[in-house]
């Protein structure tokens, strides 16, 4: 019995030093030396054509375009971060495409898995699932970069119609995949959306993706504190 | 061809939007290296590790297929070197495009208009750039403080963690989704039909476990022939 407690705090210890604290320091290291070359191709533009613009111009555009998406550098990775966790952030805002590519791959991962929600082994494998799916969207967005517009004439027109409905495909079969598991949760998060995007409808972004998920989160709570003291 | 283009599809530039493209790539190896290797101390077998990769890998391909037909739009605009690195880091095309667009109006032209040279071009780029690093800096600096939120509310209850976690998923799920829905048409043909498609896969896949890893692109397709019988 001692040996089996035993095992488990070394279990997490070691899943401490071996996965959480390095996923930090790589995490950090591979954010941040993304920043300085997200500008390569700006300061080539300079050096090989002289194309720059005024300082004062660089910080308009700057400012437009924060006052639009600023308060999403915060809004998304807070919102998000009760589902994709610490290694599911790093590699989701390093890499893009979050709610459409890497939270249904973590969540298909782990349902291929039937593993118990909220675990280490939970966090390894969306991270896995995460990691495949970057690999697989890297492959494919070179090949559509290098010969896209070659291979485009290939697909027929039904074909290239079918994709505006990828998103409402992917959307609403994740949903009914979590909505299965909890149904009232899903009935609760479905209809404040419906309220706020359908009747209120001029709530910005920022008011949306947040009440939604920690309303439902909030809801969720309560419920299960109502059923376990009745 | 406007001359923008020539330039924004000099050869040189996709050297320049390469080591940025590298970083992901190195990341996600990283990454895997790491779970690989912590597997042990999770119950985490080397063959459920590389399932879980694979079903990664294979439930992107529909979604990456329809950033590909994004792109060939984004590609004619800013140049292919260009939406490359936009879109394999952080960038979603129509984020890129209102960065692009504000670059544009910051130096008093409409995008891809008279006037829009290969300066007003290099302005869209750093606007682009500019924007794409809000992200990067907050969850550079900032993700590890997240930590702890959860395990805060739950108090170690395990069974409530299962809960917070499902709720946080349709909360996210039910805004993604809500917004197909509230359009109405093919859109909210194609969102109800693959939600209705995953129920019944869930219930064949009780007894078929292997068809687990395929559910969501199969209740994808559902949902685009659904749309596209609509319209």
């Amino acid at each position: 019995m001692d040996n089996v407690a035993e095992k488990v705090t070394n279990d997490s210890a070691n899943y401490e030093n071996s996965f959480s604290k390095p996923i930090i320091k790589t995490g950090r290291w591979t954010l941040l030396i993304a920043i300085p070359l997200s500008f390569l191709p700006a300061i080539y533009l300079y050096l090989n054509y002289g194309a720059i613009p005024p300082i004062g111009r660089i910080l308009t555009g700057w400012f437009l375009i924060v006052s639009i998406y600023g308060s999403y550098y915060v809004i998304e990775p807070v919102s998000f971060f009760p589902v994709l966790g610490v290694s599911g952030t790093y590699m989701s805002f390093l890499a893009g495409n979050i709610g459409n590519m890497r939270l249904p791959c973590a969540a298909v991962a782990q349902e291929a898995l039937q593993v118990e929600p909220g675990s280490n082994k939970a966090e390894l494998v969306a991270t896995l699932g995460i990691a495949g799916s970057i690999i697989t969207n890297l492959i494919v967005i070179t090949i559509a970069a290098v010969a896209g517009n070659q291979l485009f004439n290939y697909f027929p027109d039904p074909v290239i119609n079918a994709f505006d409905f990828v998103l409402p495909g992917i959307f609403g079969s994740m949903f009914a995949m979590f909505a299965i598991k909890h149904p009232v949760y899903g009935a609760f998060a479905l209809s404040i959306v419906l309220i706020m995007l359908g009747i209120i409808k001029v709530l910005p972004v920022y008011v949306v993706i947040p009440a939604s998920v920690f309303l439902t989160i909030a809801f969720a709570v309560m419920s299960y504190k109502r059923k376990k003291s009745a | 061809m406007s001359d923008y283009l020539q330039v924004a599809n000099d050869p040189m530039l996709w050297l320049m939007a390469a080591p940025g493209i590298a970083i992901v790539a190195l990341q996600a190896v990283l990454f895997s290296k790491k779970a690989f290797n912590a597997g042990k101390y999770a119950n985490l077998t080397r063959s459920e590790a590389r399932k879980a990769f694979k079903v990664g890998a294979i439930s992107a391909i529909g979604p990456a297929v329809a950033v590909f037909i994004v792109m060939l739009g984004m590609m004619s605009v800013v140049g292919a070197p260009i939406t490359w690195m936009r879109l394999a880091m952080i960038g979603a095309a129509p984020t890129e495009l209102t960065a692009a667009t504000m670059g544009a109006q910051a130096m008093g032209v409409e995008f891809g208009g008279p006037g829009y040279g290969v300066t007003e071009y290099a302005a869209s780029v750093w606007t682009m750039s500019l924007n794409g690093i809000g992200w990067l800096l907050f969850c550079g600096l900032f993700t590890h403080k997240l930590t702890g939120i959860r395990d805060k509310v739950s108090k170690g209850d395990d069974r409530l963690t299962v809960e917070i976690g499902g709720a946080a998923m349709l909360g996210a799920f039910a805004y993604l989704v809500g917004g197909h829905l509230v359009a109405g048409g093919g859109r909210l043909i194609a969102a109800v039909a693959s939600g209705l498609a995953m129920i019944a896969l869930v219930y064949i896949a009780k007894r078929v476990p292997r068809l687990l890893e395929y559910n969501l692109g199969i209740a994808m397709v559902i949902g685009m022939i659904a749309g596209v019988m609509f319209t």
